[in-house]
């Protein structure tokens, strides 16, 4: 009995004592996603957290944001941290509730998030967002042809069909509208809704893998997965280019100034129009973002998608 | 007990429809990564600091959720009111209030505070507690209503005060089925603090949610094997201290028996213990029933001692004798050995002594800050709502969808762990290998495997059956199969005994005693999965699961509130049916 009894408090005692060790990505910087947004917030007012809409691959978007919270770091000289997120609507939602300071939104996301926050600053944009392009891709066993106009769209009616997020610009929002426009309807495609993929390069692998017949991704993901090889031209094809729109773009909490100091704001937008290719660091994350330059932009230049957002629901 | 297999027959003529074969590629590379899983010490690393989160939220969510409905219990117990204040109301008032956010899956309550609050680590935490609390506290109350009153009266006829009566009446034939229902409510938190972070709440069901969305599936199943070790860990050591402590089992796997009838609110007759089983064994199956048999608790707490059991172990509903109530299990007496009882009471108070601080240190080491669940940020104004846009949405469709799709999950789900167990009768390999696919298919998330199922089915309402009935399998079929180790079963032994075949002696011999107690577990198993069907939306045309991620990534709160009442209706209306279904089963012939 007494044995019995000593035997189990020792137990005890080395559970308690050896939890800590066994558990050693258990600390509090280490507690991934929600701690470095908030562990920062007391002492806080002078962490800039950045973020962006999970876009790509997780890999990729590991790589590139510590980059840019490096290098804005040095340019700015506070402290930045990239706190990923897990969709779309996380992003909007965790910019509401001021737990991200400098977010890359999608068109629809940003205009979304502008809403949610009147007074968020739109601060810039790359080159290639003033007239961004999605690209319909097609499985080559699914028998779909490259198409003309937006009329020819409607070879898609019975196929299996995949967006990229609910709240993508150019995986959803934009292709909807043209989809809407070439008389194709959601409930059209096979199965009866098309699919959600959540991120462009999951559209590119499932419709490569034969998994769906067809999908639409950004024409920057499309072109640098031909470039570096993961889409693999003899079993995905593009069909499709569609007209130019606006799309991504980097929007600011309107409480900058009142956190890091007067004209906070206009050099974080500085700084982030001055990246150039022949700056080593910065050319890195010019081309991971595949673009030249970054120019600066406006809330003006977004009407479009807020419009197509309402029509189509997204925004209300 | 098969006859729910019966909903197989138009799944299986639907699938070749519905297969489109085209990601098996993708398919094949996903089941060889299971044996080759990323070693990677970044990647492991951060499995391992995801697992801690998940494992940190689940145990805070579940201690949150143990006090919380201890005390919503109280205040929703008639017998309390009764016994202090000679009221009765108050105590309905409480129970009907507790319905709704019971009636809200955890996953909305995350989402939803989510929003209000921002990206705190007590989002999560405060998800799990509310609607388990709530269901604790029905639990709980249930069981007290229906605890003999007996002792209590005599307590305050001789004039002890109403607290302490409670306590010393009441407390400790309590203790035994709270123990083994907070035990189950455990094992289901840490299913729902995976799922949450499915949905970004933070912790390893993200890191696997973003590893499947990158088809990275080496580093996939590095998670996802830390998470079933963990999981196997938590159940074995789990279903070590009920059988040490000699707590009751889940499924109560007696016979009925006429002549009780229970007084409990929506809850079964009384099961008397059937012969040859030790009564600590058929005593409150709850199997978080949403209410457990408060009947069979108290017929096993005031039977008197019976000759001739197996087990010299008798519960008797006798006075504390001394021992710290809150721990010691001072009402049960025992026959043979009473050194036992000291040695449980001990080690139960050992237990919460390594709980306790190990839950502070878990909270400190995850900021979590509770007060921050009281500042709200003010929701967006995004104009008036458009009750228009709200009525126009295709709510016969969507109410419709979500009802066949519980239907056909809970079918594939009941009926097929008995079927696979029987077909796997004759082969003694079948079983270690069916256990791993059902703790396999408890630790997946129905929306991860959703998302895998799509890569060979076409979206639609049948693909997302088959991915809600898959994760019920694996909790059904755990159950059936420890109900079916827990009994000894003459009738089976016997057919074998007269040359009937494996597979027809399990059939007559043991699962026709355990039928109407597993379908009752079914009918209230299907009641969860209506609950659950908001988290397979993402496969689409998944009814008003899917309409509720749309309108969430459309921020359109006047939507998402009428979805969320119409899901707490069809919820409570569920709930209301599979009481009946399973008053039905578990009443006498």
């Amino acid at each position: 009995m007494a044995i019995r009894e000593r035997w189990a408090a020792v137990l005890a005692g080395l559970s308690l004592v050896l939890l800590p060790a066994a558990l050693p990505g258990l600390n509090p910087n280490g507690l991934n996603l929600l701690a470095p947004a908030r562990a920062e917030q007391p002492q806080a007012k002078k962490v800039l957290r950045i973020s962006a809409i999970p876009d790509q691959k997780a890999e990729k978007l590991n790589r590139l944001y510590p980059l840019v919270a490096a290098e804005l770091e040095r340019q700015l000289g506070v402290p930045v941290v990239y706190v990923p997120v897990v969709d779309y609507t996380a992003a909007v939602t965790a910019f509401r509730t001021g737990d991200l300071d400098l977010v890359w939104f999608g068109g629809l996301t940003g205009v979304q998030a502008r809403l949610q926050k009147p007074g968020a600053l739109v601060l810039a944009q790359r080159d290639i967002d003033v007239a961004f392009h999605s690209i319909f891709i097609a499985n080559t066993g699914s028998g779909l042809k490259p198409i003309r106009g937006v009329k020819g769209l409607a070879e898609l009616k019975g196929k299996r069909f995949t967006f990229g997020s609910e709240s993508s610009t150019s995986g959803r929002l934009m292709p909807q509208y043209f989809l809407a426009k070439g008389g194709v309807k959601l409930s059209d495609f096979a199965g009866g809704a098309p699919g959600f993929s959540g991120s462009h390069d999951t559209t590119i692998a499932l419709v490569q893998s034969g998994a769906y017949d067809a999908g639409v991704v950004n024409e920057q993901v499309w072109r640098t997965s031909l470039h570096d090889g993961r889409a693999n031209r003899a079993k995905v094809v593009a069909i499709w280019r569609t007209p130019g729109y606006p799309d991504y773009h980097w929007i600011g909490q309107p409480n900058l100034d009142q956190r890091f100091g007067k004209g906070f704001s206009r050099k974080l937008q500085g700084a982030i129009i001055s990246w150039r290719t022949t700056n080593p660091q910065q050319k890195q994350i010019l081309s991971l973002f595949g673009a030249q330059q970054f120019s600066k932009s406006s809330a003006a230049n977004y009407k479009q998608i807020e419009q197509v957002g309402r029509q189509i629901g997204k925004i209300r | 007990m098969l006859a729910p297999a019966v909903v197989l027959i138009p799944v299986v003529a639907l699938l070749p429809d519905l297969v489109h074969g085209g990601g098996f590629e993708l398919l094949a590379d996903f089941a060889q990564a299971a044996f080759s899983p990323s070693l990677d010490p970044l990647v492991v690393g951060s499995a391992l600091s995801g697992l801690g989160l998940t494992v940190g939220i689940a145990l805070l969510g579940w201690a949150s959720s143990g006090v919380l409905g201890l005390g919503l219990a109280l205040a929703s117990s008639r017998q309390v009111w009764t016994t202090s204040c000679a009221l009765r109301w108050p105590a309905d008032l409480v129970r009907r209030l507790l319905a709704l956010p019971r009636s809200i899956h955890e996953l909305l309550w995350g989402l939803l505070l989510l929003q209000v609050v921002g990206l705190q680590p007590a989002v999560a935490i405060a998800a799990i507690a509310i609607p388990y609390g709530a269901l604790v506290a029905r639990v709980l109350s249930d069981q007290l209503d229906a605890l003999p009153d007996g002792a209590l009266a005599a307590l305050r006829a001789s004039g002890v005060p109403a607290p302490q009566a409670l306590l010393t009446a009441l407390g400790p034939p309590l203790l035994p089925g709270l123990l083994s229902y907070g035990g189950y409510r455990l094992e289901c938190a840490l299913r729902s603090a995976t799922l949450l972070g499915v949905f970004g709440l933070g912790g390893l069901g993200t890191e696997l949610k973003l590893c499947l969305q990158s088809l990275q599936f080496h580093e996939l199943w590095t998670g996802l094997w830390l998470l079933l070790a963990v999981m196997l860990l938590l159940e074995t050591s789990l279903a070590g201290l009920r059988r040490r402590w000699l707590m009751p089992r889940r499924l109560g796997l007696a016979g009925p028996s006429p002549g009780s009838a229970s007084p409990g609110l929506a809850t079964a007759p009384a099961q008397a213990p059937g012969s040859g089983r030790s009564p600590a064994q058929s005593a409150p199956a709850d199997a978080g029933l949403g209410d457990a048999d408060p009947a069979r608790l108290r017929s096993q707490a005031s039977r008197p001692a019976q000759p001739g059991l197996p087990n010299p172990l008798v519960p008797v509903a006798v006075p504390n004798d001394g021992l710290d109530v809150d721990a010691g299990p001072g009402g049960w007496a025992l026959a043979a050995k009473t050194a036992t009882l000291g040695r449980r009471g001990r080690e139960m108070v050992l237990a919460l002594g390594v709980l306790a601080p190990l839950l502070v240190w878990l909270a400190r080491a995850m900021a979590v800050n509770p007060l921050a669940l009281l500042s709200w940020q003010p929701l967006p104004n995004l104009g008036g709502a458009s009750w228009a846009s709200v009525l126009a949405l295709p709510w016969p469709q969507l109410v419709g969808a979500t009802l066949l799709l519980t239907l056909i999950a809970a079918g594939l789900a009941v009926g097929l762990a008995p079927l696979l167990l029987l077909l796997t009768a004759p082969w003694p390999w079948a079983r270690p290998l069916l256990q791993l696919v059902w703790a396999l298919a408890r630790l997946w998330p129905p929306p991860l495997s959703a998302l895998l199922l799509l890569l060979l089915l076409k979206p639609g309402l049948v693909t997302a059956a088959l991915a809600l009935g898959f994760h019920n399998l694996g909790i059904l079929g755990r159950l059936l199969l420890e109900a079916r180790d827990d009994n000894q079963a003459p009738a089976e032994a016997a057919l074998l005994g007269a040359g009937v075949g494996p597979r027809l002696a399990l059939f007559y011999g043991r699962f026709s005693s355990l039928a109407r107690s597993y379908l009752a577990y079914g009918a209230y198993r299907a009641d969860v999965m209506l609950r659950e069907t908001v988290v397979v939306g993402l496969v689409g045309a998944a009814g008003l699961g899917s309409q509720l991620l749309e309108s969430l990534s459309a921020f359109a709160w006047d939507q998402l509130l009428a979805l969320m009442v119409v899901y707490a209706l069809l919820t409570l209306l569920g709930e209301d049916l599979s009481d009946r279904a399973r008053r039905q089963l578990l009443a006498p012939p």
